[in-house]
């Protein structure tokens, strides 16, 4: 699941539920709080910058996944293996 | 208005006797009993006589993990009735605080109850479950949800349970997860991802 909000960088930070929303319904930096008093409320830039982070670590983690289905791929073709075999015995 | 004072009132021929027509009100005044323990009544059920009293739903409204890996820890924040537009109680509704919630009345209660996860890591299970205490003091575990799978794939969880409240003070019930640092536990303020719904069903 690809990171889209902010709220998935403050999970990223610690576990438990270590923060909350003033307004549930608005889930904006300026509504953040913190339950947690032994927890430090990050910064708007480093939540901002957190989330890009985690995305370019989930794209990056998505497209090495398909550099080795494929890298496996042709490596088993080169061994002789058709394309239905490999899709049969290794579902790619 | 004519009154009319008979003991028994049974049909002149046949076995159907009618009272009233289509649009009419027939009234039992307050104090008075209609009593059907003996007799066989059809069409009328114990929520179309009393209706539903009491009926709530309850969400967390943000995500969060589990502190430690393999432990019971108690969802204690970010607990919100549902406040969509097209939602509303029926009754008073539950108490919360804390994570504890306390019932309105007494009687007994249906709860469903729902959660998923999304993990980073392979997880063999994690626990979405309920507890009870009835001495508002010691809990125990009533209901338990189970899931697990590889990275990256969500699991969903979900239990049924009924509990009997006898007494406000003291019977209150939790909800637990048990998972992992890895573990996120969906939740949304305008959606039912971690959540329960729950319904009185009758008298205890």
């Amino acid at each position: 699941m690809r990171p889209t909000h902010i709220e998935d960088y403050l999970v990223s930070l610690h576990t438990g539920q270590w923060f909350g929303w003033s307004d549930s319904k608005n889930k904006v930096y300026s509504n953040l709080i913190i339950h947690d008093s032994s927890k430090t409320k990050p910064t708007e830039q480093e939540c901002i910058d957190g989330l890009a982070q985690l995305q370019a670590d989930y794209d990056q983690a998505i497209t090495d996944r398909e550099t080795k289905k494929e890298s496996a791929k042709t490596k088993l073709e080169a061994l002789g293996l058709t394309t239905e075999e490999i899709k049969e015995a290794f579902g790619i | 208005m004519s009154k009319i004072e008979v003991d028994t009132i049974e049909p002149q021929s046949g076995t159907s006797l009618t009272l009233g027509a289509s649009g009419d009100t027939i009234t039992i005044p307050s104090g008075a009993t209609l009593d059907g323990s003996s007799a066989t009544l059809t069409g009328i059920g114990t929520a179309t006589v009393n209706g539903i009293t009491e009926a709530d739903q309850w969400r967390v409204n943000t995500n969060f993990s589990n502190s430690v890996n393999g432990a019971n820890e108690d969802i204690t924040s970010n607990w919100e009735r549902a406040d969509t537009t097209d939602f509303e109680k029926i009754g008073t509704g539950l108490t919360e605080s804390s994570g504890i919630f306390s019932f309105p009345s007494t009687g007994k209660y249906f709860i469903s109850a729902h959660s998923w996860f999304y993990q980073t890591s392979a997880t063999s299970g994690a626990h979405f479950k309920l507890f009870v205490t009835t001495d508002n003091s010691s809990y125990n575990e009533r209901a338990q949800s189970i899931g697990g799978g590889d990275s990256d794939r969500p699991v969903s969880l979900k239990f049924n349970s009924i509990i009997d409240c006898t007494d406000t003070s003291n019977v209150k019930f939790k909800f637990v997860t048990n998972g992992g640092t890895y573990i996120t536990w969906q939740c949304s303020t305008n959606s039912q991802k971690t959540g329960f719904n729950i319904i009185r069903l009758g008298d205890t």
